[in-house]
């Protein structure tokens, strides 16, 4: 366990004003090859890949990946925000055999994924084969999977399904998120981080912000789309 | 001003050196200290309180990281325990326990009392003995001492002492022994793990940190514009353009345009810019420079941007094997430019420096023929037009993307915390965040 013995209250915070921050500010060394690889990286995880080709060529900065393969695992993406699951895993598997052969929980929520699209079209006999051949046998192996698969039988219980308890199943961001998880593991198995830097560097200087705020007041930066220095609270 | 690919590595990187070992040379009076110098023994009679048997590491505990950390196993309990560990500062009297006088952390055995600065301690952990390992260790990013006793924690207490601190072992009673491991074996206590478990800490509060949804689209676009990528911003609305809400411009209540249509200033004349330097065709950006800002081109007229676009019209003469038509150039329009600023100097004996090589790409220099030495060029005429905007407020300042913007706050709240705490802890590198690496401060 962890004791903490003397803890002293923190004395009055430093002030900074704008002038001495925007002194700081200006001292501080910004590569362009740094911004460059940054918004590179934002392009080619998000999947513009025609943007991530005119870059190259406008900035001269070289993606971190092949951009062959974006237009893959675009497609792929495609696939299942269209619904067309069979063709998602079709072409997954001709990109690279392991991601779903390894990744046991991404193939069943393709196989999820491919048992709504059939209840929804109306396929209730299809839907009922392929939960029972396909599904079942992966839910005696998993609970949290069997619960999943009684989630999503259970839409054929009900003649609305807009408006049953289960019914986000069949909402438009749950083939989102199929589709995210599976950009992730392509992004993954191609050795590259699954997401971009930008945003997670955007929540860092909040953070950073913030934890500063205990110190001292300075100008923060609320906005972050326009980046307007704010005058430090005193 | 901008200078390419020479010596400009990351500065403040270099390893800090750990201590190793005792420092014998400032050891106290009552101990004897092994040949290896990690093994210490009481020799005194501990009579009083000014015989205590103190010796520190040879080094000053690192301080740019996230933590240090150091073991002793008991030997021998001696005949009264009386063995203290802990950190100390460069003037510590070696003939007194750690924290019994200022600047100093003590954790003794005998009582299982923390001492700090004084000679009452506090109520704090088990007491230790023969057998025991005990290990003393400081978290500069939550600015604590901490103590472990046998691979478990014992506590920790705030580290308000921002001077540099040595490991430090106090003995005080007749044949106490204790041996030192300064990280030379693997460690009782698993402090791999502590910092693993700092660093996913961090992590999650950075995670669960909210963002505005479009935010990274709308700063990325607005790069773009800055810089007058003109084609990779037309693929970058193309492929948005459904999903993607428009970025969002709020327009300020005193009319001011913000930030976003700055961005946007001139950007056909930028676009062609950038285009033409980036194929090095300096004449082309002369002339449509002239063509386009005569007077603002005026007023430059022995400004940085000249002599930058001089420089590359030098650079594409060389890279073309025109070596008499680079050194005519180089008289007639570089040489005046000698002596004007430091910066300009280097950057011109570098340029110069080219005709030296019979193979120049294989020259130091080579930055320079590269297409990045292109891009600086290029990012110099688009700042320059930029700044002719006449919305801007005439602050003599260069126009920053919003994306520079951020990335500057963001360097300059890491480095001024890291004042705050007496300049220890990591030391934050936006840089090397981006090669990948995991460390740069994160």
């Amino acid at each position: 366990m962890r004791v903490c013995v003397i803890y002293p209250k923190s004395s009055s915070k430093k002030v900074i004003t704008k002038e001495e921050w925007e002194k700081k500010l200006s001292e501080v060394k910004i590569r362009k090859e740094d911004m460059n690889k940054l918004v590179m990286n934002f392009l080619v995880t998000e999947g513009y890949v025609e943007a991530a080709e005119k870059f190259q060529m406008e900035s001269g900065t070289q993606p971190d990946i092949d951009l062959g393969t974006i237009t893959d695992r675009m497609a792929v993406r495609k696939a299942v925000q269209c619904g067309q699951v069979e063709d998602a895993i079709e072409k997954v598997n001709d990109l690279n055999p392991e991601i779903l052969d390894t990744n046991p929980q991404l193939f069943f929520h393709l196989q999820q994924q491919r048992l709504i699209e059939l209840i929804r079209s109306g396929q209730v006999e299809e839907a009922l084969e392929f939960a029972q051949e396909e599904l079942a046998p992966r839910g005696e192996e998993n609970h949290a999977f069997l619960e999943e698969l009684e989630r999503t039988v259970a839409l054929l219980a009900f003649e609305d399904t807009a408006n049953c308890p289960v019914g986000e199943l069949l909402d438009i961001s749950q083939r989102q998120k199929t589709a995210s998880e599976l950009n992730a593991a392509i992004l993954t198995s191609q050795s590259h981080e699954k997401d971009p830097k930008l945003p997670s560097l955007l929540k860092m200087l909040i953070w950073a912000q913030n934890q500063l705020d205990e110190k001292a007041s300075y100008p923060r930066i609320n906005d972050l789309v326009n980046a307007t220095l704010e005058e430090p609270v005193t | 001003m901008q200078r390419g690919g020479r010596g400009d590595g990351d500065d403040e990187m270099e390893e800090e050196e750990a201590p190793t070992h005792l420092n014998t040379s400032t050891c106290g009076h009552f101990l004897v200290i092994t040949t290896d110098k990690l093994c210490a023994k009481y020799t005194g009679e501990g009579l009083h309180g000014n015989d205590v048997g103190v010796i520190q590491g040879n080094q000053a505990a690192p301080c740019h990281r996230l933590l240090y950390y150091f073991e002793i196993t008991v030997k021998d309990r001696g005949l009264k325990g009386y063995i203290g560990i802990g950190f100390t500062d460069e003037h510590f009297r070696n003939s007194r326990q750690p924290g019994w006088e200022p600047n100093s952390y003590g954790y003794h055995g005998d009582d299982g009392k923390l001492y700090h600065g004084q000679g009452k301690g506090h109520v704090f952990g088990p007491t230790f003995t023969t057998g025991d390992t005990v290990g003393a260790g400081i978290n500069y990013a939550s600015q604590e001492i901490f103590f472990t006793k046998n691979g478990k924690m014992v506590g920790a207490t705030f580290k308000d002492v921002k001077t540099a601190l040595y490991p430090t072992i106090g003995l005080h009673s007749p044949n106490e022994k204790v041996e030192v491991n300064f990280g030379q074996r693997q460690f009782v206590y698993d402090v791999e793990a502590l910092v693993q478990e700092e660093r996913e800490r961090r992590h999650r509060a950075v995670e669960n940190v909210h963002l505005p949804p479009s935010a990274s689209h709308s700063i990325v676009r607005a790069y773009l514009l800055h810089y007058g990528y003109h084609d990779t911003l037309a693929a970058f609305d193309a492929a948005s353009g459904g999903s993607f809400p428009p970025v969002v411009c709020t327009p300020h209540e005193d009319g001011n345009n913000g930030t976003l249509d700055d961005d946007s200033f001139a950007l056909d004349q930028r676009k062609v810019l950038r285009r033409l330097a980036r194929d090095g065709d300096v004449d082309s950006v002369f002339a449509k420079l002239r063509e386009w800002y005569p007077q603002q081109l005026q007023q430059e007229h022995d400004s940085n941007i000249i002599f930058l676009l001089h420089c590359q019209k030098f650079i594409e003469l060389v890279k073309s094997g025109m070596l008499e038509g680079a050194v005519t150039y180089a008289r007639t329009e570089l040489a005046h430019f000698f002596g004007a600023s430091l910066d300009q100097d280097l950057h011109l004996q570098d340029c110069l420096a080219l005709l030296a090589y019979e193979r120049p790409q294989e020259s130091p220099m080579a930055y320079l023929l590269h297409f990045g030495q292109r891009e600086v060029v290029a990012d110099a005429v688009n700042a320059f037009v930029l700044a002719t905007n006449p919305s801007l407020p005439a602050s003599g300042k260069s126009p920053q993307s919003g994306l520079e913007k951020l990335l500057r706050q963001l360097t300059a709240c890491h480095v001024e915390k890291r004042l705050l705490n007496g300049g220890q802890g990591e030391v934050f590198s936006l840089h090397r965040i981006l090669q990948g690496g995991k460390d740069g401060g994160w």
